[in-house]
Formats: structure tokens, C-alpha cells, sequence
């Protein structure tokens, strides 16, 4: 079973206050503790972010990053708008860490350095979560 | 024995060194009077330098005084921008002062508003979403898409606060004709603390790297050019780096004034220098963010400038 992770109510449940935006380091490490206490090392997770306002460049790396440099193996990532991914695709490719992004037409893409995004959309269809589609492109298929 | 510190009569980071210099005579144990009277007109960041010059004053001496700006159209202006809300808790206030609640439809886009905590961005961030985006797109000729990068630009310079000054701080936002130098309209984001500055900040962990060259003009070129921090953790440094590419693509400015150095990404239209060393010494850092109308967008409002 893949976890499905809905950042709007994790932040809901992490910091005091109705906030949608994730804003401020503080915030980016409890939403991401939040999250790491029901995933297993090494593991594959969908993160949608429909619903989050404002992404700022300190959470992008205390949520996106970190978990992929220390938690999860494959990370998907939903329901970004553009603005989530400027803040999150620098952090990364700064770091040299990718993550996978669904596309609003069901394609996965690399999203960060693009070394390792390959061997990410490899590893899904490996594990038959993911099938090519006729055109060449990749969509997700477990959820 | 009271010292005055004359506040500029136009009050912006131009004349901001000017500020400092009267500032730095001040020794320890002096009773500081910051002397407004004269005042004609004060940008963000001459309002939020202000506050952290009354700050610092009050950790070494006796409470600061403050004279109030005489012209009526002024000191009113201070007092819609948020400016006397947080300064009755810093200074003893002279001069008349109208009982103006700060502004929540103009060009004061955020007034003057304290940054302690993440608490504070959070609110901060919300505050300017709401009201930055008609401005930033009809005003600015900024793509809508834009308002969001404002809004994170605005949360990492508040986070500089947050983590790195040891104390609180004050943010604000307006937006203006800026006639004198780009005759086109401008926002402004104007960030102030008095605490540690970033030489100190970044001390532990750069000082040997530069070696006789370090200082705060290195400690300003490691933070914003070389995206370093304090902290050991890879992902730290982010924030001016974000800042800085927001500000490219939308040829914006930033600048950062810390101890006695300031630095600057200057855009084309600007003249400014890029470094500056053996400024007079002021406490904690001082940030400045403008973003301008673009060339094919529209224009119009109130000119302060």
C-alpha cells in the first residue's frame, strides 16, 4: 500500500492556527516529523499538495528534500501549481535529488537534478506502480 | 546627558548612512533623541531602520525620545503606515500624533508589523496575498503567477529575523511612484532588525574560510552571493537565493545593509554599488527588496517620491 500524503491537513495538524501557506522552517520541520512518524524507510509516497497557498523555499527543503534525502526512495508529488515548483526544483537540484511530478494530464516528469529522476520512473515501472504510455510517457497506475 | 540623532528629512536607504553615522556617536548609558521634527518623508525602509535604531537605544540607555514629524500630512503618513503603533513601545513619543489605525486600503500594501516569530511570517505572508496581488498584476504589469513569488521572497527576508538576528523585527510593504530614478511604479519591501547582524551570525562557521578579508562586507558577500549560512545542514542558504532569482526575473533590486558594509544585486536601471565597506556601524541587518513596474505594464497611483 502506497501512503498518500495530503499536506493541507497534515499542516492543518501540525502548527496552531488555520494556515494554508508553507511558510517559515519551523513550520516545514513539523509538517515533515508529522509525516515521517507513519512512514517506513525507504519507502514510495504520493505528497499532494492541493490546497497549499504560498511554498517557500526554507519548507520546498524541510519538507520535499529532507524526506528524500532520508526517508523515502521514490517521492510523488500531486497537485502542484507552478509556483510550488519553483520553489521546490531549485531545492533540489541544488541538492542533487529529484522527485517525480504528475503532470495535470496524468505524465510523470523529473522534478530537480536530472541525474537521478531515470532510475525514479524505472523503479515505478519496475514495480509495475507505473506503465509507459503509448505515446512513451509515464503515468502512475497504483492509485 | 541627551544625544540627538537627526532623522533625515527625506529618510530612505540613501540617506539611511547619514542616519547611521549620527547614530554610531552615541556611547553607552546616553539618553538617544531621535529628532523627526523635520521629517518630510520616510520610505519602509527608513520607517522599520527607525524602529531598530529606538530598539538597539533602549538595550543601552534610558528609553529613547522621539519627536514626532511636524508637517501634519507626514506625521499622518507614519501613522497610516503602521509606523507609531510600534514605536510608542520603543520611544517616548513627542509631538502630536493622530490616532490613525494603520492603513487597510492604499498603497501601504503590509504596514509596519513586528516579525518575532514563524508565527508572524505565517500572518504576514497571508496579509500580503490578499492585498499585493491586484497591485502586483494590474499595477506592476506582473504576471499574477508573480504574486506567490513575492510572497515567498517576502517569508524568506522575514525568516532572516526568525532565525538569525536573536531578536524581533519589523517588516513593511508599499508600493509607489518612483519618479526620481525609474519614473515608473515600484514595490517595496522593507525588512529591519536590531539584533546580531550577519557577521556575527555567520562568524562560527566562515571566519577562518576568508581569513584577514573577514568582516561584515564578507559576511554579506558569503550570505547573498555565495548562498551560505550558519547552519551546517545542506539545505540551509536557500532563501537569499530564492530572493535573488525572483528579483532576476523580474529585474528587481536587493539590498542589504549589515554592521558597517552594505550590498547590493543592482539592476540595470539602478546606479547603486554593488558593495560598500567602512560604513557607519548599525546594529543588525537592514534589507531592501524592489520590484518594478515593467516596462510594458500600466502604471498610476500616488507618487511619494
Amino acid at each position: 500500500m502506497i501512503p498518500h500524503i495530503m499536506v493541507q491537513a497534515v499542516l492543518r495538524q501540525s502548527v496552531s492556527g488555520f494556515y494554508t501557506d508553507l511558510v517559515t522552517r519551523p513550520t516545514g520541520r513539523a509538517v515533515r516529523e508529522n509525516i515521517e512518524r507513519d512512514l517506513a524507510p525507504g519507502t514510495i509516497a504520493v505528497m499532494d499538495f492541493t490546497g497549499v497557498g504560498c511554498l517557500d523555499y526554507s519548507c520546498a527543503d524541510e519538507i520535499v528534500a529532507k524526506l528524500v534525502r532520508d526517508k523515502v526512495k521514490v517521492l510523488l508529488l500531486r497537485g502542484l501549481t507552478e509556483a510550488h515548483r519553483e520553489a521546490i526544483e531549485p531545492v533540489l537540484a541544488g541538492a542533487g535529488l529529484a522527485v517525480l511530478c504528475e503532470r495535470p494530464d496524468g505524465a510523470l516528469e523529473g522534478l530537480g537534478a536530472s541525474e537521478p529522476a531515470p532510475a525514479l520512473l524505472d523503479e515505478l515501472v519496475e514495480r509495475r506502480l507505473a506503465a509507459r504510455n503509448p505515446g512513451g510517457s509515464i503515468r502512475f497506475t497504483a492509485a | 546627558m541627551t544625544r540627538l540623532v537627526e532623522v533625515p528629512t527625506q529618510f530612505d536607504d540613501r540617506s539611511f548612512d547619514q542616519f547611521a553615522a549620527a547614530y554610531a556617536q552615541a556611547t553607552d548609558g546616553e539618553r538617544l533623541l531621535f529628532d523627526a521634527h523635520a521629517a518630510e518623508w520616510a520610505s519602509p525602509y527608513g520607517l522599520v531602520g527607525l524602529l531598530a535604531a529606538g530598539e538597539a537605544a533602549a538595550r543601552h540607555g534610558e528609553r529613547p525620545l522621539l519627536t514626532a514629524p511636524a508637517n501634519p500630512d507626514v506625521v499622518s503618513y507614519w501613522a497610516r503606515a503602521g509606523f507609531f503603533r510600534e514605536a510608542g513601545d520603543l520611544f517616548e513619543v513627542h509631538g502630536k500624533v493622530p490616532r490613525t489605525r494603520p492603513a487597510v486600503e492604499s498603497d501601504v500594501l503590509l504596514p509596519v508589523t513586528p516579525v518575532r516569530a514563524a508565527e508572524d511570517v505565517h500572518a504576514v505572508v497571508s496579509t500580503i496575498q490578499q492585498r499585493a496581488s491586484a497591485i502586483l498584476s494590474s499595477e506592476l504589469g506582473l504576471d499574477p503567477k508573480a504574486t506567490m513569488g513575492f510572497a515567498m521572497a517576502l517569508s524568506e527576508s522575514c525568516q532572516n529575523i526568525v532565525e538569525h538576528a536573536g531578536t524581533g523585527g519589523w517588516v513593511a510593504v508599499q508600493a509607489y511612484n518612483w519618479r526620481r530614478k525609474l519614473a515608473r511604479r515600484v514595490v517595496v519591501i522593507a525588512v529591519a532588525d536590531a539584533g546580531v547582524g550577519f557577521r556575527h551570525s555567520l562568524e562560527p562557521t566562515q571566519a577562518k574560510r576568508f581569513g584577514e578579508r573577514w568582516g561584515d562586507a564578507a559576511a554579506l558577500e558569503a550570505a547573498l552571493i555565495q548562498g551560505t549560512s550558519r547552519f551546517r545542514d545542506p539545505g540551509r542558504g536557500q532563501g537569499l537565493a530564492g530572493i535573488r532569482r525572483y528579483l532576476a526575473r523580474w529585474e528587481g533590486k536587493v539590498a542589504i545593509r549589515s554592521g558597517t558594509a552594505r550590498i547590493a544585486i543592482v539592476p540595470r536601471w539602478d546606479d547603486d554599488v554593488p558593495l560598500k565597506d567602512g560604513l557607519p556601524a548599525f546594529p543588525g541587518s537592514q534589507v531592501l527588496l524592489i520590484i518594478p513596474e515593467q516596462e510594458s505594464g500600466g502604471g498610476g497611483g500616488s507618487s511619494q517620491q
